[in-house]
């Protein structure tokens, strides 16, 4: 998953072209990181260490790993480290470019820091983002001032990543108390707590989500393409709402709704997660707790 | 084969279990888009059996199976719903529903639910 918020990133910069980076996003599922790329990578293994041991597995059918330890190189927790990193997507990113010379590892390392200063990221969400682990990168976008909407926020995110894309790419959320959109679908939850859990956007991005989820092509955001998303926000909200069941909160859901071209207000923040679905940006808007107006 | 009435305010909600159902050989009678229009269309086609959403504007979906099994009790009900809180299921097997699935679900299990409600 980083090396497609990284990608973007790259090609923002004009540092690789559209072109290369869709072709290695195709090409990086279908990859596994080397052993010898991933120890390099992560500095346990100099760059003449790993070629001595490639020259060696050349002349005889042993691991890349045994032949480390034995060599006194590698530790065997590390060479079981490494093995558990060989499916990193961003470590499988990385091997492309250099494999390809798009890009060496120095470069890749500047731009990296370059990126972690342009979006002000610490070492640590850097390293959550590189992780590929969806609940550690989470919380480097999504920091509500209760436990209670992180969780609820999160959910949203992960069925949007389980349902409609799984290449999906998450932005900072903000707080807004005024929210202007060109279409929304959204649904209420009251009883223990009172929450409003919507998607905003405009047309294409709207329809982005609509078609996955109804497995069909919605060419229009019509009333159709409209209940599709409006079905997708109901079964994320009653995951939600038979989650907290098993912690005796109770909610009720009501009928989702659909509005075009108007306003959220409130008197307290509502949560705007950006996300962007094959190029098209939209916005889960969720409020918890707080009164919403539409108008 | 059951000839099955499908009770959701969503249309995607309601084509998608169509395209599970008749790919496993069931027949679609009517579909309805509320809770009232669902007791009208359960009282004018007679299915074999109804699959009921919860959550739907007008007469929600646990009121249109008390007065489905009002009018006829001996009548099959599925509650098919994202609205699973232990409520909800509470309440629906109380008012006499013969299963209750949490949306979203799987082809196998609503398949699997249906034949052990048709036995």
């Amino acid at each position: 998953m980083f090396g497609l918020y990284f990608g973007h990133y790259l090609v923002d910069k004009n540092k690789i072209s559209q072109s290369q980076f869709n072709d290695l996003m195709q090409q990086h599922h279908k990859i596994r990181a080397k052993l010898g790329f991933i120890a390099v990578s992560e500095k346990l293994l100099t760059a003449k260490q790993s070629e001595e041991i490639n020259e060696i597995q050349k002349k005889m059918d042993r691991r890349f790993g045994d032949i480390a330890i034995e060599k006194g190189y590698l530790l065997q927790e590390e060479v079981t480290y490494l093995l558990n990193q060989q499916g990193n997507s961003y470590l499988r990113f990385v091997q492309l470019f250099t494999e390809q010379n798009i890009l060496s590892i120095d470069e890749i390392e500047t731009y990296l820091e370059e990126y972690k200063k342009d979006n002000k990221f610490s070492n640590a969400e850097i390293e959550a983002l590189k992780s590929g682990d969806i609940d550690r990168i989470i919380p480097v976008f999504v920091n509500a001032d209760t436990p209670f909407t992180n969780e609820c926020i999160s959910l949203a995110i992960r069925n949007v990543i389980r349902f409609i894309n799984s290449e999906v790419l998450l932005q900072k959320a903000f707080t807004v108390n005024d929210y202007s959109f060109d279409g929304l679908a959204s649904q209420q939850m009251i009883g223990d707590h009172k929450i409003f859990v919507g998607i905003a956007g405009k047309d294409k991005a709207l329809l982005e989500i609509a078609s996955p989820f109804a497995k069909e092509h919605f060419t229009i955001l019509d009333e159709d393409a409209f209940d599709s998303i409006c079905e997708f926000i109901n079964c994320t909200n009653g995951l939600f709402a038979s989650k907290l069941s098993h912690e005796d909160i109770q909610i009720d859901m009501t009928p989702p709704e659909y509005y075009t071209n108007q306003r959220l207000v409130s008197a307290g923040d509502i949560y705007i997660v950006p996300i962007i679905i094959n190029g098209e940006q939209a916005d889960i808007v969720v409020a918890v707790n707080v009164e919403v107006g539409i108008n | 084969m059951a000839k099955i009435l499908i009770v959701d305010d969503s249309k995607t909600s309601r084509k998608i279990l169509r395209s599970i159902l008749e790919q496993n050989g069931h027949e679609i009678i009517a579909e309805a888009v509320n809770g009232e229009d669902g007791l009208n269309k359960f009282k004018e086609v007679q299915p074999d059996l109804t699959t009921m959403d919860i959550t739907m504007p007008l007469m929600d979906g646990l009121e249109s199976l008390q007065k489905i099994r009002e009018y006829d009790r001996k009548a099959k009900v599925i509650m098919v719903t994202a609205a699973g809180q232990k409520t909800k299921m509470v309440d629906a097997i109380k008012y006499g529903a013969s299963e209750f699935l949490a949306k979203p679900y799987e082809a196998i299990q609503i398949i699997e639910i249906i034949n052990k409600v048709l036995v």
